[in-house]
């Protein structure tokens, strides 16, 4: 076993009297897919808040790949190489797909501030996007504007541009919510490509896709994470099955 | 593409040749013109492309009208930089005054950061006539354009070719900033600066940079208008100046590059025209930004792009009887708003109470409007603008007729996607 990249210690947080994760120990291994699954209002949204910066721990340690990051603003977490998508779409909604991606893309390659050269003349961003479109098979979507293509695509289009920074752990927020049968059957497919030589770690509801999909699984129930343990272990641990999982969810 | 090259050129050279074409008095109003199309256009770069509602940007054209006499009087009246360049003093000014002040103002977004602008503009305004030092005092500073390199710069036509040479440079610099990174992120800050900070950005470093340049901008237009009337005085500093601004920019339309500047001309253009023949002019130029926001929100230049979509369905034998309708309409209700506007003005006017109160008793004295006395008593005189608002709102209904007949003959827009859409999840 390797070291591992992602390790939450202790963590908490709470807005005012009320506590959402309640000391949460977490290690998420090098190269692995990892699943994060529990009821609604469990604290899988507000964990990946924490570490993906969006919201300071009230205390506790993040340590990404051995650096603590908790508390850090989400630019400085996602240039250290750790990117995330959101459960609720969160792209520029007025811009063409291609804008979108190519956003994400440019930063990667160094530009930000840069008012000194022309974006259409740089061959590098134009064929990342060209390929991360195709990827996500929106290139035929390319000229259309973002916010008004189907949510599938939308969806799609999040998991673009998470990939864009080219990150080592991406943290993927419902992925598949309002997709299809085929659409997920993709996706699914796709996340299992991406995360070739990355290390993943996902909230989703479908349970096909998290035990199909997942190394590991943890599973988090009102602020504290009950249990982590393979899919098999999980599947047999009485605790979950109790808490969350209910008979005619275990595949 | 070629298209757009071929009628920007066009347009720069129609403005070269208007020295030839205009008198004095029209010339320096075309000078005002390109100050506030310029002016317009750099606040359009933070409102329309960023997303970032300032209310005080008249605080940059300021600070960069002032930099601009402050380096043109250095040196014993020599001037810091020849005249030809003076207007980067202003630019130089507008852009750390922008970058101090963005950096206080794009810590927060939305309605808080327009207060923060707001109030950076009072501030000013409240401070400039007490440092008299600095702004002048109530007289302003005044100065004087040095010749250089052969010219004297004593003309009108001299500032307008100055003028134009600026504001063409600063605007093809505004456009080529849309397509570099940065540009592209200006747009992303205004479309989702939440989701840039987790793609990596810097969304207060990239907001306080576009804060900057924009400032610049305004800054430079600040100084070509010292330039041109050689005096700067703190009214620069007045909400006026800077309400202007956002009036222009969306009376011309936010979504298009050059709406702005658009607006802006038009309505500098009939600020000059129309001053002289009305006293209600601010009232005239309200009513345009209302009926602008309630029926045209993409601006003037947004009824282009409308135009344009129905022409290219439907053929222009067709479209025609529409547009001179619609034209007819609109002159009908602008001449019963004038009219109404104008006889309103003069019955409350101080002279007309004046004689209502030596003709104590007597019948209400008749109106002089438009070369002809009109009493205000009479049927007949209102009348004129009751008719003239029915006629308009007779046209607007066959307009709005003829719309719906347009929209029914073509096939609907929405008909085969549909379709295309159950197959694919069949």
């Amino acid at each position: 076993m390797s070291d591992p990249i992602l390790a939450l210690h202790g963590l908490r947080k709470s807005f005012g009297p009320t506590d959402i994760i309640r000391g949460v120990d977490l290690q998420v291994r090098t190269g692995e897919r990892h699943a994060l699954i529990g009821p609604n209002g469990a604290g899988k949204s507000t964990l990946f808040h924490l570490v993906s910066g969006q919201l300071a721990p009230s205390s506790g340690a993040i340590r990404f790949e051995g650096r603590e990051i908790g508390g850090r603003t989400p630019q400085a977490i996602n240039r250290r190489g750790l990117a995330r998508s959101f459960q609720i779409t969160n792209i520029f909604p007025r811009l063409s797909t291609y804008e979108n991606v190519r956003l994400a893309v440019m930063r990667a390659h160094g530009l930000q501030y840069a008012f000194w050269k022309f974006i259409d003349r740089d061959r590098r961003i134009r064929e990342e996007t060209g390929r991360l479109l195709d990827l996500v098979r929106l290139a035929a979507k390319a000229g259309s504007v973002a916010g008004e293509m189907a949510y599938s695509e939308q969806r799609s289009l999040e998991i673009a541009m998470t990939l864009a920074s080219d990150p080592r752990l991406i943290l993927l927020d419902e992925p598949m919510a309002g997709m299809s049968h085929d659409e997920t059957e993709y996706t699914s497919q796709l996340i299992r490509e991406i995360s070739a030589g990355r290390t993943l770690m996902i909230v989703e509801h479908d349970m096909d896709v998290v035990f199909s999909l997942s190394d590991r699984i943890s599973v988090l129930v009102y602020g504290q994470v009950i249990a982590t343990g393979t899919p098999a272990e999980i599947r047999a641990h009485a605790g979950v099955r109790e808490a969350y999982l209910g008979d005619e969810a275990t595949p | 593409m070629r298209k757009t090259l071929i009628t920007c050129v066009a347009g720069a050279a129609l403005l070269a040749a208007l020295p030839f074409l205009l008198s004095q008095g029209l010339l320096n109003a075309a000078i005002q013109m390109l100050i506030a199309a310029l002016f317009a256009s750099a606040y359009n770069l933070l409102c329309g492309q960023a997303g970032m509602l300032s209310f005080g940007h008249a605080a940059y054209f300021g600070v960069g009208a002032f930099a601009t006499v402050h380096a043109m009087n250095a040196v014993g009246g020599a001037g810091l930089l020849p005249t030809p360049l003076m207007p980067l003093a202003g630019a130089l000014g507008g852009l750390v005054f922008g970058a101090i002040a963005g950096w206080f103002a794009t810590q927060r977004s939305g309605t808080y950061f327009a207060m923060i602008t707001l109030a950076i503009a009072e501030l000013v305004h409240s401070l400039a006539p007490h440092l008299k030092g600095v702004f002048g005092g109530e007289a302003g500073i005044s100065t004087m354009r040095m010749p250089t390199w052969g010219y004297d710069f004593g003309s009108t036509t001299q500032v307008y070719y100055l003028t134009l040479a600026w504001v063409l440079t600063a605007m093809a610099l505004l456009y080529l900033y849309t397509r570099t990174p940065l540009g592209r992120l200006t747009l992303g800050l205004r479309e989702n600066s939440h989701r840039l900070k987790f793609l990596g950005y810097n969304v207060h470093g990239l907001s306080t940079l576009v804060f900057a340049i924009s400032a610049m901008f305004s800054g430079m237009a600040g100084g070509l208008q010292v330039l041109s009337n050689e005096s700067a005085n703190y009214v620069v500093f007045d909400p006026s100046l800077s309400a202007a601004a956002v009036l222009n920019t969306y009376i011309g339309g936010v979504q298009v590059f050059l709406g702005p500047a658009f607006g802006a001309a038009l309505m500098t253009f009939f600020g000059y025209a129309i001053s002289d023949l009305t006293r209600s002019w601010l009232l005239y130029q309200g009513i345009l930004f209302v009926l602008v926001m309630m029926f045209l929100p993409t601006g003037l230049t947004g009824l282009i792009a409308i135009t344009g979509r129905l022409r290219e369905r439907h053929a222009p034998a067709r479209l025609m009887p529409l547009f001179v309708l619609a034209a007819a309409c609109a002159v009908l209700a602008g001449a019963g708003t004038v009219f109404t506007i104008e006889l309103l003005q003069r019955l409350f006017s101080q002279e007309y109470r004046a004689l209502m109160q030596a003709g104590a008793g007597g019948p209400w004295p008749a109106v002089a409007l438009f070369d002809r006395s009109w009493q205000p008593g009479s049927p007949a005189t209102w009348g004129v603008p009751l008719l003239l608002f029915g006629a308009a709102a007779l046209l607007y209904w066959r307009c709005r007729q003829i719309l719906n007949a347009l929209a029914d003959g073509e096939p609907a827009p929405s008909g085969p996607a549909p379709a295309q859409h159950s197959e694919e999840s069949a």
